[in-house]
Order: structure tokens, then C-alpha cells, then sequence
């Protein structure tokens, strides 16, 4: 049980892998540590947690997929290099140039070939079941823009009309390793002082939530103080009629003073401060030995040192 | 080369590495004026739980010492810098809150649940000071967590500049610090000068009984309504309501007394430390540190200022009877308990039989639930 349960959350961090970006015609763009530059496509992972893309597969050819007999074909992204690791809302990038054996992120076929598919796929370590596939525009061949999804994973948006409309696009920034979103705008605290200079509008946003939050939890307490008050008289008419008789005859209902407050409350910490827990009723007897411990005796842990007679 | 040459060499490097020979004037500042807190905490104790581990940490933060050596608080690798840490990342101020949760009782609001309002009044100071700052060229973010030391309270005013404005935050948090210890100065003439003498005799009811119960439900509620108004004050508001079901259940005894004593001291005395340690003489003594420490002092005038005024306006539509003496007024900034305490210092002083504090303490708790639901607010504004 514990295994299938590890073997589905290994699924569920896997399938947060997203291929996000990628471009065929590099002729001047991100190079390789070879300095070359070849096609590259980027894996996005979305979750919130470190997800290792290693044993996984890579293709442009899902022939095999649902029988797993496609394998010996694919890439397989070795297990053992720690870069395979992909942080939390973090990017790796591998390149296409079909020489896996320049290193791990070098794959085994390179879509800029004649024949090649619109396609990349990933393919989890299973063989069988499909991670994730991005298919491209012939264009992509020819073109100096990279193609990806304008948010990073975010496979559809909403356009004008209400309608769901994939999210790629030709992004206007290369980003190997990095977000697709390229905000050249001001960041949030520009914006919020572009439109309120002084910041007398949040001022007053502000002071009214906290007033709101704060005066419904006064509300809810007041509400909640009167009920749990009406409880209290609702019991308080049980009281036996002669005891409410013996009571009535000796205290008075008045605002107590602070003298008086004070000096009950001392007598009740007087009192509960001193009181005994309940007692067990066996008697021992503790005798008054000294404490040995071997641990502390400097003739037994210190070396013997011989001496000469 | 000769011994001699050698011994001489030896002794002129040794002597480069010494404090002696790095030292500069800032440096002698600085160390002074952890001195000054130190003493402050002995001899006034003013706060000495906290001034004294700060003021150490100033004197340790500007021992000069050559860069490299992976010394210094700022220092990558450095033991000081990975307690720095918990400061940078905001973890110590919700553990903090914890135990503030764990300590405090909140039957004094419960019973007289309309005090609550006194402590979002108070926030006032908050952002009267956010306005002040933006008016003398502070950029947003730097507005915010200088203006939260109006909440009065050093947590909170950590946790948000870490967030928006880690270079002052070793200022921010001195300032919040140095102005918690003075609000027995600060705010007794503001208190003065914005009451009649009839005000400050008036006679508060007693608070009823509160249940159990209700103390239990309590933190539950206010995790909920205010989690979900302001998500972004989730750390501290979680773990403050969190502390404070810990030791209203009366089931978790042991969790609750580890998180309000051993747990709280350990996370004081880091964070007091490492904040100490963070006000090196080459980032602190700017002008923007004063500037800093102005506004401060600005914003918890306002603040005592916008709960004594807050009160006055509220007692116009109270029955006879059931009116708040705004002496109680200013215990809305939080600094818990000072600010409570000086609210009953100043009661006794016109009626000696007019205790306030069981009253201030209610205004008190509730301005530390409204500092914290104004730094999630800033936080989600600006971050």
C-alpha cells in the first residue's frame, strides 16, 4: 500500500512537468557549454516542489507509447546527475542536437531534421504513460523567435469572446532557464504609487478592512456574549428557591471595587497555589544515599599515568 | 630573512586583524550606543528582555574585524548570518507569535468585545506615518515598514520589512524596539493633552465572567474571519490564534507552556541578538536611520492619538454607564503590556481607586490583531 501510494505521488509531481518553451533555427541564440548552437527545448516544472526528471524520456517520435515498446528509441534522461532535479517553479533546458553522448542534457534526435515531427513529447519512466506533448508550427523551423506558452504551463487562456484559445505564442523574449513572462512594467509598489501618490487611497482601504475585519469579531462576540449570558440566567432560574432566598439575603447585587478585585484574587491564588494535588496514599521511604556515578570520578576517566618507584 | 624580520612581520599581520586596526568612528557609535541600551535595560528596565540581547548584538555587529573571514552577520556562511536567517526569512517573528498567543488572555475583549474597535483605531498611526514617508520621498515599500513601527510591534515590523525593505530593517527594528521601551514616556502627555479631567475619571464596569467556551471559540473565529480578509497576515495571525488555542483548550498544557516559555525565550533572544548584530555601523548610521527613527516617533503619536480621540468619538454614542475612559485610548498601539500599564498608572493618578488595566488589556490585545491585519494589508498592496 505504502509503495502504490508513493508510486502515485511520484506520478503526481511528474505530470507537474511542463515543456514550455523551445526553438529549431538557433543560429545566433542560447549556445550549449560546447559553445554551439543548437535547437533547445525547456521543461517547466509547476508544482510547488522539487521534481526529478531523471529516467523520463524525450522524444519526437511516440510510436510505442501505450505499449512501452517505444523505449529503446527514446531518450532516456540519465538518473544520478543532482541538475536533473528541477526546483520548484523551475526551468531546465535540453538541447536537441542529436549527440546524447556530449552529456545528460543532450538529446538523441534533433527536430530540425527532414521528417522530423511538429512535435516534442515527455514521456514518464514507465514508457507508457505521457507526461506532457507540445506540438509546433512548421513556421518554428524557420523562425529567430522562440515558441512557448506566454505564462509558463499554462496551456489555455480566455480570450475576448469568453472562448478558451491556446496559450502559445511566438515570444518576443528568448528565456532558456527562466520565465516566459517578461514584465517590463513597474513592479506592484510603482503601480500602487503611480496611482495614489501620497497614499491617502490606501491609507483609507486600509483602515477600513482592518475597522471591518475587527468590527465583525466584535459583532460576532457580542452576539455570541449574549447568548452564552442568557444561558447563564436561563441556569440561574434553576437554583433551588430556598438557597435564591439564603442568597438574597446576603449579597448584594453592586459593581465590586478594584480593592475588592484584587484583594479575592489574591486570596484565590493564595488558595489554589497552595492546595496539594491528590495525594496517593503510599508511604515510601527514600534513603539518603549519596549519589554515586562512575561518570564523575576523576580517577576513572582520566588515563592512569605510570609512575616510576 | 632573519627571526627579527619574520617576528616583525608576524606581529604587524597579527595587528591588522585586530578590531584596533579596523576600527572607524561608526563603529565607536554604534557600540556606545548598544551600551546605552544595555544600560537602559539594567538601570530603567526598560524592556530588558529584549534591549539587552539587542544591545549586545550591536556591540558584537560592530566589533571591526577584516572581511572574508566569514565573521559577520552579513558574511555568506558565517554562524551569525545563518541565525540572521530566521530574521530575513521572517521565521521568528510567527514563532514569536506563537508564544504571545500562548501568553495571552483575551477575556478582558471577549467581555467587553466593543474595545476591539480601539485597537483598529490606533492603526491609524500606521498609516498616517505610511503618508508621512511617501511625502519625504520614501518609496512605497520603504513607507510601509518604516510606518508599521506605529503598530508597536517589533515582530510584526520585522516580519514586514523583510519582506519589502530588508536594507532598513536593522533600523526599523531598533526604532520599534527603542519606541515599545519608551512608551511610558511617549505616551502619558499625549494621553494628557487630549482628555478633560472628567474623562479620566470615568469608572469602566467590571468585566463579566467569560466561559470557557467562549475563549475557545474565540481564536477560532478570528483565524477565520481575519485569515480570509487578509491571507497575506497569515503567519503572524495563524500563529498568534494558533498559541493562543494551544492554551485556551486546556488539553495542550505542555505545548502551550513550551511555546510561551522555553520556545518564546529561545526566539527572543535569536532575534534580539541577530537584529542587534544587523545594525553595523556602514548600513545604520545613514540618514535615512534618522529619518526612520523620526518617523517612528511620528507614527505612535498618531497612533496614540487616533485610539484616545477613537474612544471620545465612540463614548458620544455609549449610554451613561457604559462609557470607555479614553485613558484606555492609547493601550490600541499593542506593545503589550506597557502600553496597558501606562493606561493604569495614569488612572491611578487621577483616581486611586480607578484600576484600567484589565480594561487596557483588552484595546492592547486587539491592537496586536490589528497590527497584524495592517502589515497583511500593506504586504498585500506592495509586495
Amino acid at each position: 500500500m505504502l509503495f502504490s501510494m508513493s508510486i502515485s505521488m511520484f506520478s503526481q509531481t511528474i505530470n507537474d512537468l511542463k515543456i514550455n518553451e523551445m526553438l529549431i533555427d538557433n543560429v545566433d541564440n542560447f549556445a550549449d557549454e560546447y559553445g554551439r548552437h543548437v535547437p533547445w527545448v525547456e521543461i517547466f516544472n509547476s508544482a510547488y516542489n522539487s521534481v526529478n526528471v531523471a529516467e523520463c524520456f524525450l522524444t519526437n517520435d511516440t510510436t510505442g507509447l501505450y505499449n512501452g515498446s517505444g523505449v529503446k528509441n527514446w531518450y532516456r534522461i540519465p538518473k544520478g546527475d543532482p541538475l536533473t532535479l528541477i526546483a520548484q517553479r523551475s526551468f531546465v533546458v535540453f538541447y536537441m542536437d542529436n549527440v546524447p553522448k556530449y552529456g545528460t542534457f543532450h538529446v538523441n534526435f534533433d527536430p530540425s531534421l527532414p521528417g522530423s515531427s511538429n512535435y516534442v513529447a515527455l514521456i514518464s519512466s514507465n514508457g507508457k504513460t505521457l507526461i506532457d506533448i507540445f506540438e509546433f508550427p512548421e513556421i518554428l523551423r524557420h523562425s529567430s523567435q522562440s515558441y512557448g506558452y506566454f505564462t509558463d504551463g499554462i496551456e489555455e487562456k480566455e480570450d475576448e469572446n469568453g472562448n478558451m484559445v491556446s496559450n502559445k505564442v511566438f515570444l518576443d523574449y528568448f528565456t532558456p532557464g527562466s520565465t516566459n513572462f517578461v514584465d517590463e512594467g513597474l513592479t506592484k509598489a510603482e503601480k500602487v504609487q503611480a496611482r495614489d501618490k501620497y497614499g491617502f487611497g490606501l491609507a483609507i482601504i486600509a483602515m477600513v478592512t482592518v475597522f471591518s475585519a475587527l468590527a465583525v469579531i466584535y459583532l460576532l462576540m457580542k452576539i455570541f456574549g449574549k447568548v452564552a449570558r442568557t444561558k447563564f440566567k436561563l441556569r440561574k432560574t434553576k437554583v433551588p428557591n430556598t438557597l435564591k432566598k439564603e442568597s438574597q439575603g446576603n449579597v448584594e447585587e453592586e459593581d465590586i471595587t478594584g480593592e475588592e478585585s484584587a484583594a479575592l484574587s489574591l486570596a484565590l491564588h493564595l488558595y489554589f497555589t497552595n492546595q496539594h494535588e491528590k495525594e496517593s496514599g503510599i508511604i515510601t521511604i527514600d534513603s539518603s544515599s549519596a549519589h554515586f556515578s562512575p561518570w564523575s570520578q576523576k580517577h576513572l576517566v582520566l588515563k592512569q599515568v605510570n609512575r616510576k618507584r | 630573512m632573519g627571526f627579527f624580520e619574520f617576528f616583525r612581520d608576524g606581529v604587524l599581520q597579527f595587528l591588522s586583524y585586530t578590531g584596533f586596526a579596523n576600527c572607524e568612528i561608526g563603529n565607536i557609535i554604534m557600540i556606545l550606543v548598544g551600551i546605552v541600551f544595555i544600560a537602559l535595560a539594567i538601570v530603567k528596565e526598560y524592556e530588558p528582555m529584549l534591549l539587552i540581547p539587542i544591545g549586545f548584538g550591536i556591540i558584537i555587529g560592530n566589533i571591526p574585524f577584516v572581511d572574508g573571514l566569514q565573521i559577520g552577520v552579513y558574511e555568506n556562511g558565517s554562524v551569525l548570518n545563518y541565525l540572521y536567517f530566521g530574521v530575513l526569512k521572517g521565521v521568528y517573528p510567527p514563532l514569536i507569535f506563537l508564544g504571545i498567543g500562548a501568553m495571552t488572555d483575551f477575556s478582558a475583549l471577549i467581555s467587553n468585545p466593543k474595545l476591539i474597535l480601539i485597537g483598529a483605531a490606533a492603526q491609524l498611526g500606521i498609516f498616517g506615518a505610511y503618508i508621512i514617508a511617501l511625502f519625504l520621498g520614501f518609496a512605497p515599500t520603504d513607507a510601509a515598514s518604516i510606518a508599521i513601527i506605529g503598530g508597536a510591534d517589533g515582530p510584526t515590523a520585522i516580519f514586514l520589512s523583510s519582506k519589502l525593505a530588508p536594507s532598513l530593517m536593522g533600523a526599523i527594528a531598533i526604532s520599534a524596539y527603542s519606541y515599545m521601551a519608551l512608551v511610558p514616556v511617549i505616551q502619558p502627555p499625549i494621553m494628557k493633552l487630549l482628555t478633560t479631567k472628567k474623562e479620566r475619571l470615568i469608572k469602566m464596569r467590571p468585566p463579566r465572567v467569560v466561559s470557557h467556551r467562549e475563549k475557545v471559540l474565540f481564536p477560532l473565529m478570528c483565524i477565520l474571519l481575519t485569515a480570509f480578509l487578509v491571507p497575506s497576515g497569515l503567519p503572524l495571525l495563524g500563529m498568534l490564534f494558533f498559541g493562543n488555542l494551544l492554551k485556551e483548550s486546556s488539553v495542550t498544557k505542555r505545548l502551550a507552556t513550551t511555546a510561551s516559555g522555553p520556545m518564546i525565550d529561545i526566539v527572543t533572544i535569536l532575534i534580539g541578538l541577530t537584529v542587534g548584530a544587523s545594525t553595523q555601523a556602514s548600513t545604520f548610521l545613514r540618514v535615512e536611520s534618522i529619518l526612520i527613527f523620526g518617523l517612528g516617533a511620528a507614527s505612535f503619536v498618531i497612533a496614540t492619538a487616533g485610539g484616545v480621540c477613537f474612544v471620545k468619538i465612540f463614548n458620544l454614542f455609549l449610554k451613561e454607564g457604559n462609557k470607555i475612559n479614553p485613558l484606555i485610548g492609547n493601550a490600541g498601539v499593542s506593545a503589550v503590556p506597557d502600553s496597558a500599564r501606562v493606561s493604569q498608572v495614569e488612572g491611578l493618578k487621577y483616581d486611586k481607586t480607578n484600576y484600567l488595566l484589565m480594561h487596557a488589556m483588552g484595546p492592547n490585545v486587539a491592537g496586536v490583531i490589528g497590527s497584524a491585519v495592517a502589515a497583511g494589508i500593506l504586504l498585500s498592496f506592495l509586495y
